[in-house]
This record gives C-alpha cells, structure tokens and sequence, in this order.
C-alpha cells in the first residue's frame, strides 16, 4: 500500500475514534437524534395497529428502525459541519495539508455508528410497548446489510456535509431533506403506492435498497442483491463527494464562508 | 532570504442585506498590500479593528483566495500550490474558539498531529516537547472546555508548532488575556525567534509589538501606511517630544475642545485626547527643540480646568501609530 | 384624589402597552428570529410540513386507517407547533444569547403587554404555516377544500395557533431553565404529535392517551377543522373553538406566572445571563 494512502487510513481512523469521544460525551444532544424519529415512529405503529395485521406490524418496526438511521445522517451531518463553522474549527481544518474530506468523512462515520445504536433501541421500543416481536431468519444477512447501508449513509451525509462548508445555511437543508428519506426510503410506505418517477428519485437513495435487503433477511428472502446495489450507490455517492469538495472548498475560500460571518 | 512574498493583494467583500429587497454591497478590505518577510524575522502587522489584517493573514494562509495580487511562501504560490504552503505554515489566533472543546488537550494535539501529517512515530515526542514548552504539561487530559482563555492560547501555539512549520502565524494571540498571561505568551514568542522561527504577528497592543518585533507594517483602510523597524516609525513621529497633560475632572466634549484650543498654540503639531478611568490626558506633539510647556498651559487656563500632572517623553510607538492612523 | 391618579395613568399607560404590543412585538421578532432568511424559512416552514403531510397521509394508505383529508388536517396544523414553540422560545432564549434578556427585563416595561406584544408575530406566522401546508397538501393530495369551509378553516387555524404559542410561552419560560431549549422543543412537538390526534383518532387510542390529548392545545382546534371540513356548520364548532382558546390561554397565563417567578429567582441568583 502506498504511503499516501496507509496516511489516509490513519487519518480516517484517528478521526473516527475522536468523533466518536465527542459523540459520547455529548450525549444528551446525541439523545435526540436517537428520541426524535421513535414519536414518528410510535405515530407509526400506532397507525399500523389500527390495521390489525401482525405482519403489518412486524413491516413497521423493522422500518421504523431503519427510519432512525437516516435522521442520525441527513440531518445530523450537516449539524455537525456547521457545529464546526461555530466552533471556529473549520477554517483550521481547511488550512491543514490534509484533504478536508478526510477530516469529515469521520464525522458522518461516527453518526453511523450512532445510528446504529438508534436501531436497536427502535426494535426494542417496538417490543416493550407494542409486544412486536421482528423474528430475523438470517442475522449474518441482516449484519452485513446494515453495515453496507450506514456505509453508504456514511457516504451521502458526506455529499450534504461538504456542501455546508460552502453555504453558510447548508444545515437547512440537512434539515429539510429527514422527511423525504422518511417517505420516500420505503421504511413505512410500500413503494408500489407511489407514482412511477418518484419511485425512481428512491431508486437514487441508499437506504431504500439497504431496507429492502434488511427485510429480506429478516423473512428469509436474499438480500445479496440489494446489498450490492446499495453498495454501488454508496460508492457513487462517495464518488460524487470527493469531486466535489475540492471544488465547493475552493469556492468557500473565494466567497469566503469558512468562517461565520 | 525572502520567506514570505506578498505582492499588490487585494480582497474584495459582497455582502447582501435585506429580506424581500436585497442589495448587494461590496467592501473592499485589502487594496493592494505589498511586503516581504525575511528568515527568523519577526515581523508585526498593526492596525485599528477593521484595517483588514485579519483578512490579509487569510489570503496568505490559504484560507481566502485574493481577488487580485499575489503571495508565496518558500517559492510556492499560495493559490495554485495551496497544499504545499499549508505544509510549512502554521495558523495561531487569538479568543476562545478554535478547538473540540468537549474533547482534552493532547486529544486536540493528537488529532491536529494526524491532520498535519506529522509522522506518527515523532507524534508522542513531539507533543510532549510541546505542551513543556507552553506551560501547559500535567493539564493534557483535562478538557479544553476548562480552560482559561491564556490556556486555549497557549494550546493553540503548541497546535501551531506541531509540525515544525518554517512561518508561524499569529493572529492577536494575546487579546483578552490576563497580563501575567499574557508576558508568559510573549515569552514564548520571543524563545521561538530566538529558536530562528519566522513570525507573523498581529496585534494591536503596542508595547507588544514595540517589545518583540523586528520589523512593523502598519495597515489602514486596507493599504499599509508606513513599514520600517520600531525605531524608525518612531521616528516619523519627527524627533519632536510629547507633552502629557493630566486634565482633572474634565471629560468627552469638553476635553476635545481644550484639545483644539491647544493645537492653535505655537510649536505644537498636534493635540488628542486619551480618555482614561481617572480623567482625560492631553497628549501634545511638540516640534523639535520647542518648549511649549508655557504656551499650552496658558491655552487650557480658565474657569474650572484643574490641571494635574505635566510631563515631557518621547514618542513611543503608540503615538507614532495613533498619528498614522488617524491623519 | 389618588382615585382620579391612579386612572389617569392607567389612561396614559394604555397606548404605550399597545405600542409596546405592536411595535415592539415586531421589531423584537424581527431582530431575533432570524429565520426570516429565504434559505431556511421556505425549507423549514413551508416544504416540510408538506412532506409530515404527505408522510402520514401514505402511511395511512398503507395502514388502510383513515381518509388523507384526516392527516391532511391533523399535521398542517400539528406542524404549526415548529413556528409557535419554537419562535416564542427563540425570542426569549435568544435574548439571553444576545444578552438584552436582562436588560429587556429590567426596564418599567409593562410585562404583559411586552411578551404578549412578542406573541403577535409568532400567532401570525403559524397561522400562516399552518394554511400553507393545509392549502398546498390539498392540492397535492387532491383533497377538495370547498369554498363555503374557507370561513371555518382560517377561524380554526388561527385559534389553533394562538392556542400552541400559549403553550409556546410556557415552553420558553421553562427553556430559560433548561440548558438545551431546542431539545425540548423537540420532544414538545413529539408529544404533541402522538396525543393531540393528529394522526390517531382520539377514540381509536387507548384511553389515558386520549385524557392527556384532550388537555393539550391544537387538539380541539384539529378537531374543529376536520367537522367544518365534513361540512359542519361554523356555528356548531364554535363551542369546540372556545374550549381550544381557553385551554390555550390558560397554557399562557401559566407561562407569563412561570416567566415572572424565573425573572425573580434570577435577579436572586443571577443567573439570568448565563446560558
């Protein structure tokens, strides 16, 4: 492995652990994160026990699980860019010699892992209250499924991240878009119900087929497939980011929004 | 040996105000600042709030792109090697942001390390020698979010030197902080030039930059006044002597106006007011070998000024700055 | 004598209220809510709320539970809790980050008509939130909103806005104690959420759920404006509008007892510029 790269690595890999000791100690904003999407969620199951169909049931939880996820990257990853921009912390990161994704790429890794904790607390909300018991027919299908979605989702918050660094009121938009991965991800709503073009906007969105492969595994169908598409679109997303920070830095550094005012 | 080089810089702001009508305004911050700074100078750059000091340091740390003009560092443009500078600068500036406050110091440190692609093997040693020669060793692990405002700054110096850059920046490193603090940070600075470290300094305290420079440029408006070693801009103050009045129980309006009437007396350049917590003091720039003791306080007799202490210096650098920036 | 005084400068005290009530409600919103930047207001307040409507609305397709109109309903004006709640707690938190909160409060001001005056903008803007989502989420759904329910509509919407920046005043009194206000703010809208019916009918929850739900604002505006929408009459929701403003109101005057007994404690303590 080149030396470029084994440095890359161990940046990564530093920044990780460090964001996530920040992560750990602000805890009591992190709660948030994790509480916020579990009212949509309960609204949710609340709606879906109306129905009287267990199966119904065990669809919501699993999808209002997943759900949690995407709040902790979409909205989370650009609160946490311009956490940065606050904390005067930015501009010395885009200063160093590293490529800036580098330094940011943690911070979205870091909220996938919290996202993951956000997982397993909506199951297990869904059982005490609801008695929803999700039966998992194949755990090793399950693990790498979401694994591979928080890697893309890592990825994507990553694309919303770097678009902060370059307009001050970034973070909205982080904000605005937890509803549409709501809807549109198929977490609660079958995909079959909507339109033919917005299906397609779905198709463009990680979770979407990480879901799919989560209940896959779950009922004991094959995820691999959509694992992998998720993974592709993961790496496209990635892709995407890394073309495009260079150049929303280069463009922060010319309009000159690195700093707060 | 020139490290620095910046030529004819300019930056130009746009700001946008209004809601439903909004109007474009653009500030032009920088008009074409020009100078160079020599290996293991200390070189200081003076001016009121606004000046664009803080703007300039920007454009050469890479971190705002120039709208016209050009800088280099070592040989390499800020602009289209911005990388590379950034592997020999580091960036120092003063107040309380700037650092993950929820996490410890040597975390702070470990983290920038990596960014500054400090070799890991040299990380440990290198941090060490840091947090000793800042003061701050036994404190590492506690939270930055404790620290005083001299602690954060001290920190920030060790984060700046971390890996060995050839030209340090340092943006009003002692704004706000406590003077025994603050004579241990200049300390420091003069230990990192005596070290042959090349500085930037910042900063609008005078007897900071009086006590530490090599050479002075004195910005305003966005465009550098004067330039020249402490001594000389002393001198352009012109060899005169200034006269201190101590105004007793007078203040504001009525201070200035004693301040005019005084500048009308012959052999005096000029009059200005310091306005102190015990009372205001006339500060009277004398021509050269000119007495004007006699001629000003005759001008501020009169019903109800007291006068209190009279006394003839030479110039210091703050006047000498004060009369660059305000004719 | 002191009769004749005393009402005099009550008298004269009048227009100042109103002027304090007025302008300087705006003003103060202006200068702290600065969400009136295009780049967050239209995403935040306005694209939003149609997305939680369209949300519930699929789901409960895919729940097969109730009509869109019904969560069409319940979350425009649900959501008008953001601007309410959050906007009152932003102007006076928000104050204490400028650190005018002090100085706000410690001029002769009368108090009532100051944070009242400060309630005006906020009712005003969920009014419009909430109308927005209600207008646009029709139209997206193809909902039919029939001219002859416009009256009642706009009545409910605006009693249902008044009622939740009530609770709103309340919110920010106890936010000034808390060190996280968006965190509660959050876990307001929450609750509100499940309990209010906005998308759970209240006889469909169990029963504890719908007693809490019955005491908590926008509950019986969201209500209302469902029956006017089914084609009741203004007159017979009227009762139900009364019962919302009063809970409304009474969330208010809650939170102004709660701001004044804060003030004292923080002269006491001196913590009110702390944040």
């Amino acid at each position: 492995m080149t030396a470029g790269a084994t440095r890359a690595l161990r940046v990564l890999w530093v920044g990780y652990l460090l964001q996530l000791k920040i992560l750990a100690v602000n805890a009591f904003d992190g709660v948030l994160n994790v509480i916020y999407p579990l009212f949509f969620a309960t609204c949710a199951l609340l709606m879906f026990s109306q129905s009287g169909d267990p199966q119904a049931l065990v669809y919501a939880a699993l999808g209002s699980a997943v759900m949690g996820t995407w709040s902790a990257m979409a909205t989370s990853a650009s609160g946490a860019l311009q956490g940065l921009r606050w904390q005067g912390v930015l501009e010395l990161l885009v200063c160093a010699p590293t490529r800036v994704g580098l330094a940011i790429l943690p911070i979205t890794g870091a909220l996938a892992t919290v996202a993951l904790y956000s997982f397993v607390a909506t199951l297990v909300w869904s059982r005490v209250l609801f008695g929803i018991e999700v039966s998992v027919a194949s755990p090793l299908g399950l693990i790498v499924a979401m694994l591979v979605t928080l890697a893309s989702l890592a990825t994507f918050g990553f694309l919303l991240s770097v678009t902060v660094v370059r307009y001050r009121t970034g973070w909205a938009l982080g904000n605005a878009l937890e509803y549409p991965g709501w809807l549109l991800c198929g977490f609660l709503v079958p995909l079959q119900l909507f339109p033919e073009w917005v299906r397609w906007i779905a198709y463009l969105l990680p979770p979407t087929w990480g879901m799919d492969a989560i209940r896959a595994a779950a009922a004991g169908g094959d995820p691999w497939r959509d694992i992998a598409i998720c993974a592709l679109v993961g790496l496209g997303y990635a892709v995407l980011a890394t073309v495009l920070s260079e150049r929303l830095i280069d463009s922060a550094r010319r309009h000159a929004t690195l700093a707060l005012t | 040996m020139s490290i620095l080089e910046a030529r004819e810089l300019r930056r130009t702001f746009t700001t946008t105000t209004g809601v439903l009508r909004r109007q474009r305004k653009e500030v032009e911050a920088v008009r074409g600042v020009s100078f160079d700074i020599a290996e293991g100078e200390l070189f200081g750059l003076l001016g009121p709030n606004g000046a664009g000091k803080t703007t300039t340091i920007k454009m050469l740390i890479t971190l705002l792109l120039p709208t016209a003009g050009s800088a280099s560092i070592l040989g390499l443009d800020v602009v289209a090697d911005a990388r590379e500078v950034r592997r020999r600068i580091g960036y120092v500036f003063g107040g309380d942001r700037g650092l993950y406050e929820r996490l410890s110091a040597i975390d702070n440190l470990r983290y920038f390390a990596e960014l500054y692609g400090v070799p890991p093997r040299e990380q440990r040693a290198r941090i060490g020698s840091l947090l000793e020669l800042v003061g701050l060793a036994g404190r590492e692990r506690e939270r930055v979010e404790g620290f005083s405002r001299g602690m954060r700054q001290r920190l920030h110096i060790a984060r700046g030197l971390l890996h060995d850059p050839a030209l340090l920046f340092l943006d009003e490193p002692s704004i706000g902080i406590d003077p025994v603090g603050a004579r241990e940070l200049r300390r420091t600075i003069a230990d990192l030039r005596s070290e042959g470290k090349t500085i930037l300094l910042t900063t609008h305290y005078m007897f900071e930059a009086d006590e530490l420079c090599d050479r002075i440029a004195v910005i305003r408006h966005g465009e550098l006044v004067a330039e020249g070693t402490p001594e000389q801009l002393k001198a352009r103050v012109s060899a005169g002597s200034v006269l201190e009045v101590e105004l007793l129980g007078v203040a504001g309006a009525a201070a200035q106006a004693h301040a005019d009437a005084v500048c009308r007396v012959a052999g005096v350049r000029s009059g200005t007011v310091d306005e102190q917590p015990q009372g205001a003091v006339l500060l009277v720039q004398v021509e050269p070998g000119v007495d004007a003791t006699a001629g000003v306080l005759g001008a501020l007799a009169g019903a109800d000024t007291r006068v209190g202490r009279v006394v003839t210096r030479a110039p210091t650098l703050e006047d000498a700055y004060v009369e660059l920036v305000s004719s | 004598m002191s009769d004749t005084v005393g009402a005099t400068a009550t008298l004269r005290g009048i227009p100042a209220a109103w002027r304090l009530l007025t302008v300087g409600g705006v003003l103060s919103f202006r200068g702290l809510f600065n969400w009136l930047n295009p780049y967050i207001y239209i995403p935040s307040l306005l694209i939003a709320p149609i997305f939680q409507i369209l949300l519930f609305a699929y789901v409960g397709r895919a729940a097969g539970a109730e009509s869109d109109s019904f969560y069409l309903v319940g979350n425009a004006i649900q959501y008008a809790s953001i601007p309410c709640l959050f906007a009152m707690a932003n102007t006076i938190a928000g104050e204490r980050w400028t650190q005018t909160l002090g100085i706000v409060l410690s001029t002769p001001a009368n108090r009532v008509a100051l944070f009242l005056g400060r309630s005006i903008p906020v009712i005003a803007n969920g009014w419009f939130v909430a109308l927005f989502g209600l207008v646009v989420g029709a139209w997206v759904l193809g909902v039919p909103l029939p001219p002859q329910t416009w009256a009642g509509i706009v009545l409910c919407v605006a009693i249902a806005s008044i009622s939740c920046t009530g609770l709103g005043l309340l919110q920010a009194a106890v936010g000034l104690r808390v060190r996280s206000t968006a965190v509660l703010g959050n876990i307001v809208f929450g609750v509100l959420l499940i309990f209010t019916g906005t998308n759970v009918a209240l006889d469909a929850m169990p029963g504890w759920m719908a007693a809490v739900g019955r005491w908590m604002p926008l509950t019986h505006g969201i209500e209302a404006c469902r029956e006017v929408l089914a084609g009741a009459s203004l007159g017979a929701v009227l009762p139900v509008l009364a019962r919302e403003l009063a809970i409304g109101l009474g969330y208010a005057a809650l939170g102004l007892l709660a701001l004044r007994r804060v003030e004292r404690v923080s002269r006491l303590r001196a913590t009110l510029e702390l944040q």
